[in-house]
Formats: structure tokens, sequence, C-alpha cells
């Protein structure tokens, strides 16, 4: 399975980057994906991001397929105007928690606020034999739940 | 966090006609009072690159100060049956066969605690057989309980009973499992001696529930029986229950199993046994009566069962052998009933006010908008529908409410670890997920699981739907999808001055053909994903006749939808039916043997394994999704084909057709349909503008289309994912035409809907909107076409000498 490369290293910084300028172009776009606009917020010509770097994708799934409990997610706390980032809680009935006090006022860069959290609180590797354990067999890591 | 929406409500009815009254209920939980106004909708959409949200004032419409009051919704499903003498037993045996799916909760999950299976009890008083916190077989008897050594297995079939013998005080549980692992522990029955008598509260007999509260509560009047508050709703299966009124043997207990069989005793009593017969208080079979909500007791009393917030039947019990797949051909293999604690068929509430419609009303989408001083604000949407015989102009607008249904308070971003996978981005939670996240009991949607993790196969619209509301983005989309994107389609018929009635999927289901014949022209929604096989038939008698179908969008007549009769003293399609089965895009999957509906009979799934294509419908198919970002439409040779080319009048063949709009940023998104003769496009379909080679690998081909999973199924990569803009002729002088993305509408707003979409399906409404049959088909284009091996003649596609 894809380790997510270490901190400070050159291919983790060019991952930032790269998520940062696709981030940056789909601002007013009413959608998004980690894919470059030739013009920003403009989705008539997209390039590079998951498309181009095999790396970024694969983290990118890795991170979107963990399980419910302790994901991050965003919250729209006001319409058009505030997002914040919360944390979902694996058990129904509880809802989310904000994981901290900051507001965001564009729903786009919380998207890469969200990334650089994922890669420092993901372990750097996962899913080999070396991490097995119970759940594995009763599907605790709720992936199926699609 | 938790997101207060203390203000909340829901109409008891979609449509309703001039003349007609239509009922508010509401919670208002917290202010003194609230404002409600009706409104028309315009436009739901508050994207800064759009017009913004829009609503009208409406001549004679109402607004009003209401008083406001807390309304809460008793979610779970159970059956009782009302306190009696005979069910007040000083001895007792109680048994049934289970199939917990919950049986331990997390200690913050939202009704932890014991579980009820049978029960006449409620705070110390009373008996019941229960599965405890712990997740063990429980009997009480008062304040006395008794409980299993080993904890129960989940997903699997258990024999449970209890026998209390009064004059000994003896109490026995037995817990057996129906499948003995190898490493399993032997669990004995286990007994206790007790010296209490059975205290009797006036309560009733509950299945999969126990008695909370007797209350005089205001918000207790909304439970079944009202001023009853029921508690310890059970999550799983439960099959045959039965109680006596003695401790039978266990040798009894498995003669018992057998429930009520007069015909065991030669028809001249109850059975199974003569002495058997004189002990039953009631045995109830839930094989009979699968299409009801009605639980029926075989025993001498006729305690029958009333089932509230719709528990799923046509169920397999424990029993059941594999070689049978339709409850109604074998219903005593489908005994069981699956019951969840988030069920809801009804939220019950009082009304708190109405509004009679103008007899003069025009036909529109409108809503009761409901305000508070404080800041609080809620959309009830409904739509005024013309009467048959009364229509109000040539086009209509078939809001698709069973699809509205089907989506309504949908959990999945926070409900599915694999969520973000398939929109490639992190989800946006409104603040109406917010409150469903933590208010389970408003019920999910048919595309959630339960708490439980079982798929959820009603939905009903007696309830606040809060995903059915303006000003709320999808996390699917990012933007506006089902009622609040079809209100891109309203701006633009509002801005564009087109006179157009609205009419339901309801209004179709029952009234078929007639709701349509008087329309030169149907408009869809965005998205008709879920349909009755009833209105599926309208749609084709109109077309056939004549009629003229505008297909606004993709992914439609999906799904198999039946309205429970059960509930039709309530109205019109009041609770729709699905079962997701062996095919299509599916966020849970139906168990073997469950694929017939409980309400109908009829086979669920897609209706393309009835035999009922997509394709057949309006001419396209869904063929892919994707839900990042949009692309945009090209011409195709075949739009210049005369038969069409009035569709293009004012667009250049080079442009760009819908490289803008408010749903992912283009007209080309979502989901998208295909023409594909091979699965029902008739064979003279012209596709006349196509998106693909430009979707991203966000986009897959929908899995009913492939047998083996491959690489190369994206957008990147596979021809199928595209969307096909297509026309084709009907007879007599009819025709569809199909926009085949979800996302399309959201490009007509766009720069005050001046744009290329817009000029195109204006140009299309205005050429099926006239009256009389469409101009015919030029003579030369009338020939033989095949299915598979396509048209050979198709001159658009030969290049110019």
């Amino acid at each position: 399975m894809q380790s997510i490369p270490k901190k400070g290293t050159p291919e983790r910084e060019a991952l930032i980057q790269a998520h940062l300028e696709c981030t940056q172009s789909m601002k007013g776009v009413a959608g998004f994906s980690i894919l470059k606009c030739e013009t920003p917020g403009d989705t008539t010509v997209i390039s590079g991001g998951v498309h181009d770097d095999p790396l970024l994708k694969r983290v990118l799934l890795r991170m979107r397929g963990e399980s419910m409990a302790g994901k991050l997610i965003i919250i729209c706390t006001e319409v058009e105007k505030e997002w914040r980032i919360g944390r979902l809680s694996g058990v129904r009935g509880v809802p989310p928690e904000f994981v901290d006090d900051r507001v965001f006022t564009d729903e786009q860069e919380v998207q890469h606020e969200i990334f650089l959290m994922r890669l420092d609180e993901l372990p750097e590797t996962a899913g080999m034999p070396e991490h097995y354990q119970e759940g594995w067999k009763h599907r605790d890591d709720n992936w199926p739940v699609t | 966090m938790s997101a207060a929406m203390r203000l909340a409500g829901y109409a008891d009815t979609f449509g309703v006609h001039p003349g007609e009254t239509i009922k508010f209920m509401i919670n208002c939980d917290g202010p003194k009072e609230f404002k409600a106004e009706i409104v028309q909708m315009i436009n739901g959409d508050t994207n800064p690159r759009g017009p913004g949200f829009i609503e009208k004032p409406v001549p004679g419409g109402l607004s009003a100060t209401v008083p406001g009051r807390k309304q809460v919704i008793h979610s779970g499903s159970y059956g009782y049956v009302a306190d009696c003498p005979q069910l007040r037993v000083e001895s007792f045996t109680l048994q049934c066969w289970i199939w917990p799916t919950a049986p331990k909760t997390h200690p913050k999950y939202w009704k932890h605690g014991a579980q009820g299976l049978v029960t006449k009890w409620s705070d110390g008083k009373g008996y019941g057989l229960f599965i405890n916190e712990k997740g063990h077989v429980e009997v009480r008897v008062n304040g006395v309980s008794l409980e299993s050594p080993e904890p129960v297995r989940d997903h699997a079939w258990h024999f449970v009973a209890a026998t209390f013998d009064a004059a000994s005080g003896e109490l026995i549980l037995y817990h057996e499992p129906q499948v003995h692992y190898a490493l399993d522990p032997v669990i004995p029955p286990v007994t206790k001696t007790i010296s209490d008598k059975i205290a009797h509260a006036s309560i009733p007999a509950a299945i999969a529930a126990y008695t909370e509260a007797v209350s005089d509560d205001p918000t207790a009047q909304s439970s079944v029986p009202a001023g009853i508050v029921l508690a310890g709703k059970y999550n799983g299966k439960i099959e045959t229950p039965r109680i006596c009124s003695t401790a039978l043997s266990r040798q009894d207990i498995e003669t018992m199993k057998l429930g009520a069989q007069p015909g065991l005793t030669e028809r001249r009593n109850s059975g199974p046994t003569g002495p058997l017969s004189e002990v039953i208080v009631a045995a109830w079979e839930f094989s009979d009566g699968i299409d009801t909500i009605k639980g029926t007791d075989f025993g001498p009393y006729r305690l029958d069962l009333e089932f509230v917030n719709l528990p799923t039947r046509g169920m397999t019990g424990h029993n059941w052998s594999g070689t049978v797949f339709d409850w109604k051909e074998a219903p005593k293999q489908y005994g069981a009933i699956s019951f969840h604690d988030d069920d809801i068929d009804d939220a019950r509430w009082e009304v708190d006010f109405e509004w009679q419609v103008p007899a003069d009303c025009k036909s529109r989408s409108y809503a009761a908008k409901l305000t508070t001083e404080d800041g609080d604000e809620d959309y009830v949407p409904f739509w005024v529908v013309p009467e048959i015989g009364k229509e109000q102009s040539k086009i209509a607008f078939m809001v698709p409410t069973i699809s509205y249904m089907a989506y309504a308070n949908e959990h999945v971003a926070c409900n599915a670890g694999a969520a973000e996978l398939f929109i490639y981005r992190v989800p946006i939670m409104q603040h109406q997920n917010m409150f469903l996240a933590e208010h389970r009991e408003y019920g999910g949607s048919i595309y959630d699981t339960h708490t439980d993790g079982t798929g959820i196969c009603f939905s009903s619209r007696l309830r606040p739907i809060l995903s059915n509301r303006p000003k709320y983005d999808h996390f699917l989309a990012q933007a506006p999808w089902q009622y609040p994107a079809d209100l891109h389609l309203i701006y633009w018929l509002e801005t564009m001055g087109y006179e157009y009635d609205c009419i339901t999927d309801e209004d179709i289901t029952y009234d078929g053909l007639a709701r349509l014949e008087n329309y030169n022209v149907i408009i869809t929604g965005s998205h008709p994903e879920h349909n009755s096989g009833t209105q599926l038939d309208a749609l084709h008698n109109y077309t056939q006749r004549g009629g003229r179908l505008m297909y606004m969008g993709a992914d439609a007549w999906y799904w198999v939808h039946s309205y429970h009769p059960a509930y039709e003293d309530k109205g019109r399609g009041v609770i729709t039916e699905m079962r997701r089965c062996e095919s299509g895009i599916r966020t849970w999957r139906a168990d073997p043997g469950e694929y017939y509906h409980a309400s109908t009979g009829e086979l669920g799934g897609m209706w393309r394994f009835r035999g009922r294509y997509l394709h057949s419908v309006a001419g396209v198919g869904m063929s892919s999704e994707g839900f990042d970002v949009s692309s945009y439409f090209s011409r195709t040779p075949e739009s210049n084909n005369p038969r069409v080319s009035w569709a293009f009048e004012g667009i250049d063949y080079e442009e760009m057709l819908g490289n803008f709009g408010l749903v992912g940023g283009g007209a080309a998104g979502l989901e998208l349909d295909i023409v594909d003769f091979t699965l029902g496009s008739p064979p003279h379909t012209l596709t006349v503008a196509t998106s693909a080679g430009r979707h991203t690998e966000a986009y897959l081909l929908v899995t009913e289309d492939f047998g083996f999973n491959q690489q190369g199924l994206d957008g990147t990569t596979h021809p199928r994912v595209r969307g096909d803009i297509a026309f084709h002729e009907t007879p007599n002088g009819g025709g569809c035409f199909s926009f085949s993305s979800i996302a399309y509408c959201g490009s007509l707003p766009w720069n005050n809907c001046d744009n290329n979409i817009s000029k195109l399906t204006a140009n299309v409404l205005n050429h099926f909107m006239v009256d009389g049959p469409l101009p015919p088909a030029p003579e030369s284009e009338i020939r033989a076409r095949g299915r598979a091996d396509g048209d050979a003649k198709n001159t658009d596609l030969i290049p110019a000498q």
C-alpha cells in the first residue's frame, strides 16, 4: 500500500505544492477536484494534479478511504460565507465536532488545510502484514459502506 | 458540536389542487412564535456566480404569526397490542426467533441500552424478553432480571424463550443459537427463583420495544399509542413470537414453535395440541399480511399487532431454504420482520397552520416560508397541481417527488467511510446535515443504512425533509442537487417567460396517462432516478401518442419503486419502497432472498433487470458518474441533420456547449447518459452533442455495464464515460430530447439565461410546445436500421465528396 512521504522530503513538498496550486485554481468552481484549471475558476481546460502525479493520486486515495471514526470533514457554518473543519465521530447519533477555532472564508481552501493535517496525522505506512489486526476480519474499516 | 435547527416542518401533501387546503406541521423548539408565509420558489441556489436566492410573494398567500411549540419524532419500529385481561398473566412462556443486528452498541450510540423483544413491561413492572445493554438475552419479571451467560452473536439466528411459574417462583431462560460453531460454548438454560408476583400496569404488549412512560406531555401525543412512549427499540429480525399463560416444558416450547395449528387438532381448537391451545395468549405469524402493517395473531384472542414506523417485511426467516426468492411463493419462509431503531413512517405532528389554495392559483413551485425573530428559518416546499382537465399551460414540469423522497435526509457524508472516494474531495456538511447527524429520529434516505448498518428501503414524506430545501448544497455535488437543482430549471422557465404547470410523480403514478395527455410537452427534473412502473407506463403511452418529452438530466428511470398501500389512508404516495438488488450503483445491497418489495410483492432493483431498459424511455441511459467537476458538450455531425438542426439555430457548430455553470462548472457532469441501441435507444436516435473524452478520472463506468472489474473504467480512458445529448421522434408527431447530464440545468441560469445551453433548451421547448404533431421526418430517413448493426446509411457520418 502506498506510503506517505516523510516530513521534509522533496516528494512531500512537491505533493503539497501541487495540491495547493490545484486548490487555488478551483476557487469559484461549484465543485472541486485536485486538478488545475488553466483559467482559475473555469473547468473548460483542466490538467495536472491527480491526472499527472500517481503519487499524489494514491496518497489522496489512501486518505479518502480512511474509516469514519476521527475522519476530518468540512462543515459549512454560514451559507456561502464560512466553513470550519470538523471530525466525524464514527458513532451513529454523535455529530462531528470542530477540531479548532479556525474559520475559512473560502470552501476550497479547507480542502488543502485538511490535506496538510492528514499528511501529519496518517501513519506513514498502513495496510501491510505487520499492521494486521482483528478488525480486518469484521469490516471495522467501514470501507464497504457504499 | 450540535446544530440547532429549532424550526422545521412538513406538509401533509407534496401536490395540492387549487381550491384545496394544505396543512403544515411545525416543530418550533424555543421561540414563542414563528411567522408563516406562502412564497413562490424561483431559485434556491445561493452561489454568487448565479442569480442568487429568489422567492416571490403569492397573491392570496398566507402571512400569519403562529404560536411555536415543540414537536418530536418517536422513531424506531415496533408492534403493539393494547392491554387486555388475557395479557395480564400470572405465569408465562415467552418465545421467538431473533436475528439481532446491533446487540452491543457503543456507549455513546444514540439509543444505547436494552432492547425489547417481547414485552409487557415498564419501569419495574410486568414481564418481558430483552437483549440487555451487554448484548445478552434477558428475561425480566418486575424489577428482577435473569440473563443468558453468553452474549448473542450478531447477524445470526437464535431461538430464545423464557418461562415463569408463579406457584414455584421459578424463572427459566433459554438461549439457543441456530448454528453452533466448533468452538462455541454450550449455553445451558439458566434459572432463578423469585418471590414476586407479576405486577401489571396499563401498558400495551410490545414487540421490538418496551414501554418507557405513560405521559401527558404534549410531545408524547405523536407517539403511538398517543401518550405512551416506547423505548428499547430493537435492531434486527424477530419471527414467530408467542405468549402462553403457563410455564411450559422445553418440549412444549418446541411444539409451540408451530404456533396455533388448528389442523393438528382436527380443527377442534387452535392447537397445536389440545392442552397447548388452552394456554395460548397470542401466537403471531408475521408471514401473514406482509404487505400490511398488521401482525396477525392466530391464537384464540385475535390479539393482532399494529406496527408503527414501518419495520421491513418480506424478510427471510430462520427457515429460509434458499430455493425460493419471492415471499409470495413461500410466505412461511418469510415470517421474519426486520426492525430498526431509526425507522419512521410518519412524524404524526399536530397541524400548526393551513392554507386554502385560491381557486385561481397558478400551478407553480411554492413553499411555506417559516421564520422567527431570532433568525431561525425553514422552507417547506410543495406544488400546486391543476386538476385533470383544468390544465393551465401547454408545458408541464414533472416534479420528481419519488426521487426527492429517495434522497430525503441523506446521511452518506457522515455515515459512509468511502463517500470521499466517489466525490473525490472532502465532503462539506451543511447545517441540515449536522442536525440530522445528531437527530437520527428524522430518519435517513434510501441511500443510507440504518443505524445498525442495514440498508434503508423505505422513505416517508410525512416528516421534515431537510435535504429538500432551498439554500442547500449537497455534498455529492458541492452544489444544489435534486429539489434545489431543479429550481435552476424553474428559474429559467420564469426568466424566459414560459407558462408551465407542475405535476408530481405521485400524480402520474396514480392517474397514468390522464395526467399527461393534455400537455404538449413534459419537462423532467435534473435527476428523476426513482420511478414507479405506472409512471413509466404513462410516459411511454404519452410519447407513443405524440407527446413530447424533454429529459433535462441523467440517471433516470433507474430504480423500481412502489408506494406502500398500507398508508393510502394518509394520502397518495406517503411511503415509497425500493430494494437495492444485485446490480446498479448501490450504497447498500439487499440480502439474498430479500429482493421483492413488501408493499406490492414486485421484484425490486433496477428497471433494466426487469427488462425495462433505461434507454427505452427517452433514448438515453446512464453510463457513468463522477462528482468532482463538470465538463461541456460539443456538437456532432448528426446535429446538422434536418430532423434536428432546428435545435441548433443560433448556435455555431464549433461552440463549446455549456463550459460554464453552477453545478461542477459545466453542463456535462455528475451523472451522464448515453445513446446505446443495444440497450433500448430507438435505432433512429440522433446523438447531437457529446462530452466524450473530457471527463476526469473521478468519473467511472456504471457497474451494471461490466462483469469484470478492471482498470480503464474512468473518464480519462473509457469511451463510454460521456454524456450524449440526443433526439428521436416518436409515433404520431411526438419526440424525445434528452440532455443527458445532471449538471445540465445548472448551466441554464448562467449569465441571466443568456448562453448557448439556454438557447438550445429554448429552441427545443419552442419546437415541442406547439399544438399538433411535429413535422414529419423526411422520407429518406425512413429505412431499416439495426441495433448492434447500427445504421449503415447514416449520411451525417459519411464524409462529403
